[in-house]
């Protein structure tokens, strides 16, 4: 694998969370964004057998690459799929427990993993940003087996407490607490991926857990970006940048418009079989 | 108190507001007010939303601006200047947006919803309300009121605080003695479909995935179609399959051509990227207003905005470019 210099922010964590798919699951995936384009990228490279269904009721497509412009509005995205139902039926496939994953990106996330996609500021009622919502997010969230979370490692992401709980992680983190609030049993967050580390969850406390950091990055830097204290994996993995075939793909096939993988530039320089980061970077791509 | 002394017990509930169900009222309102006569139902959009879309109405729609939605009925919502609507946007797009702009709803049940500017004043302005649930819980809503039920359990929104927001309940499962949510029924005082084809009387085919176009017509007391084609009755009972909705579900078919314009409807015409970009700019740059003049009110219909707004021209290349029909027509 060659080690690719210039990536975008988006780019590293659409790679990181394409190379979690595990092949012949089913996924359920937002319609858009991150998440469908780490699934798009998985497939064309990775694990071309993973299947997937969105929340329009399409199940198993199969989209042609290169992708069509905006692709939550095309019917190319439903394109070859093995059926085309509704919202409400694969919510029910999700609640009889067919969907392994679901992947899915976040506002804000808390140490157990519960997460905003609704607003950000201190009133409900009066927003100082208020996001589309939920979603489809909260029944993905709480009944596939397992979610996989994208979000940026920004301190006013990863909060200690969330500015609204649209969707839900391991709730206050105690035994039973999803089973409690109704949730079926076994569920919860497995991975929150960012542009330089991936985090797991502790299977006795259900906190946030460091697992992997980029080599160029570390594990001090990732925690300076976090408002909360995650456990630390006694054997943090590095995480390999994404590779000159993965952004290719991701490039010219997955988001051709390039409307969701732009982010911040993060340019590598080879020193001496280290990687690390430019002292001069180009300026963000979008705002 | 049930007869044998036990009661269930409700563990937690949300304080979001609500419409109480009312399945009797629902029954009542089909025996005395819905035809189940093979009627003539075409009529042009004016008088659609004129007589079935009251002020203070809830309305639901299938699926959203961007595809396959009813696009010329919100616009002449807009035009007719109907005022204190409560929105359910499951899975909406900019819709919300535009009917906000509009002056035209108060509350909004949302799922996800497009948000910019607008959304986010009006809230701030006091003049909209937000009631937070989710794309499938509001599905799943539609369901309830589809069913003729008051309420239906799920096994998510708890403990979020989605549900701290919304009408939603959690009790004891008096069967498996686990928590488990409640959502109550809607039933939508008039839904908004458009479909692909229907007949005269409103029995009606959706290609494509939908949303919950079903769940939405069954649960709502009026439902006005506009639909891309009216085809014969006949066409319709030679592959009865492939009919969505029944034609007693529905009060007004309305022809739009482009219906869903500037989204698309998969199979028959692409989106319209540049209009769907001017929307946004007009958005960031404050001057909804002037979209709204040029889009809605400056014409007299839907059909007028198509020769005077779009053009013929423009129509063909959005038809043209729709390539992929796979499945729909064919």
């Amino acid at each position: 694998m060659t080690a690719a210099l210039t990536f975008t922010t988006n780019e590293a964590a659409i790679v990181y969370t394409s190379r979690l798919m595990e092949e012949d699951r089913l996924y359920f995936v937002a319609i858009g964004g991150p998440p469908l384009l780490a699934i798009l990228l998985a497939k064309q490279l990775r694990t071309p057998k993973i299947a997937y269904v969105v929340e329009d009721g399409t199940i198993a497509p199969e989209m042609p690459v290169p992708t069509p412009p905006f692709m939550v509005g095309a019917g190319l995205a439903s394109s070859r799929a093995v059926a085309w139902t509704d919202m409400n039926t694969v919510d029910f496939h999700a609640g009889l427990g067919y969907l392994d994953y679901g992947v899915l990106a976040a506002v804000q996330v808390d140490e157990y993993g519960n997460f905003n996609s609704t607003f950000l500021g201190d009133d409900f009622d009066r927003p100082a940003r208020r996001f589309g919502g939920p979603g489809g997010a909260t029944e993905i969230a709480s009944l596939c087996w397992r979610t996989i979370l994208m979000t940026r490692l920004e301190r006013r992401k990863f909060v200690k407490k969330l500015d609204f709980m649209s969707s839900p992680g391991f709730l206050d983190g105690s035994l039973g607490a999803r089973e409690r609030a109704g949730m079926p049993a076994e569920t919860g967050p497995y991975r929150v991926v960012t542009e330089r580390a991936v985090f797991g969850f502790d299977d006795e406390t259900r906190r946030m857990k460091l697992l992997a950091v980029a080599p160029w990055s570390s594990i001090d830097e990732v925690l300076g970006e976090m408002e909360f204290a995650p456990l630390v994996a006694a054997d943090v993995a590095p995480l390999d940048p994404p590779t000159e075939e993965e952004l290719a793909m991701l490039r010219a096939n997955i988001d051709p418009t390039g409307r969701t993988i732009s982010g911040d530039w993060i340019t590598l320089e080879d020193a001496g079989g280290t990687l690390r980061r430019a002292a001069a970077e180009p300026a963000t791509t979008n705002a | 108190m049930a007869p044998n002394g036990k009661t269930i017990a409700v563990l937690d509930e949300g304080v979001g507001a609500y419409r109480a169900p009312d399945p009797d009222g629902m029954r009542r309102f089909v025996r005395d007010h819905k035809d189940r006569r093979l009627v003539d139902k075409r009529m042009t959009e004016q008088d659609a939303v004129s007589r079935f879309v009251d002020d203070g109405a809830y309305v639901s729609y299938d699926t959203n601006v961007w595809r396959r939605g009813p696009s010329s009925l919100m616009r002449e919502v807009i035009r007719q200047r109907k005022r204190d609507l409560w929105l359910a946007a499951k899975f909406s797009a900019h819709d919300a947006t535009l009917l906000t702009a509009g002056g035209c709803i108060s509350k909004i049940d949302v799922g996800w919803m497009e948000v910019g500017r607008v959304i986010t004043e009006a809230m701030n302005a006091g003049r909209l309300k937000m009631y937070e649930w989710t794309n499938g819980a509001l599905a799943y809503r539609h369901l309830a009121g589809a069913l003729g039920v008051p309420f239906l359990p799920l096994r998510y929104v708890g403990g979020t605080d989605v549900f701290r927001n919304s009408g939603a309940k959690l009790i004891e499962d008096p069967y498996t003695g686990q928590a488990v949510c409640l959502v109550p029924a809607v039933n939508p005082d008039v839904a908004l479909i458009h479909v692909n084809q229907c007949d005269m009387y409103g029995n009606a085919r959706i290609f494509g995935p939908g949303l919950a176009p079903v769940e939405t017509a069954m649960a709502s007391k009026r439902v006005i179609l506009s639909t891309e084609e009216i085809i014969d009755s006949e066409e319709i009972r030679k592959h009865p399959g492939a009919t969505t909705l029944p034609y007693y579900l529905v009060d007004a078919v309305v022809h739009a051509p482009f219906g869903c314009y500037p989204g698309t409807v998969p199979g028959l015409y692409r989106a319209d990227l540049q209009h769907l970009m001017e929307f946004g700019v007009a958005q960031v740059q404050g001057k909804m207003d002037e979209y709204l003049e040029k889009w809605v009110f400056s014409v007299a219909s839907h059909t007028e905005m198509l020769e005077k707004r779009v053009g013929l021209e423009k129509l063909n290349v959005l038809r043209a470019e729709e390539t992929h029909t796979e499945g729909y027509y064919t």
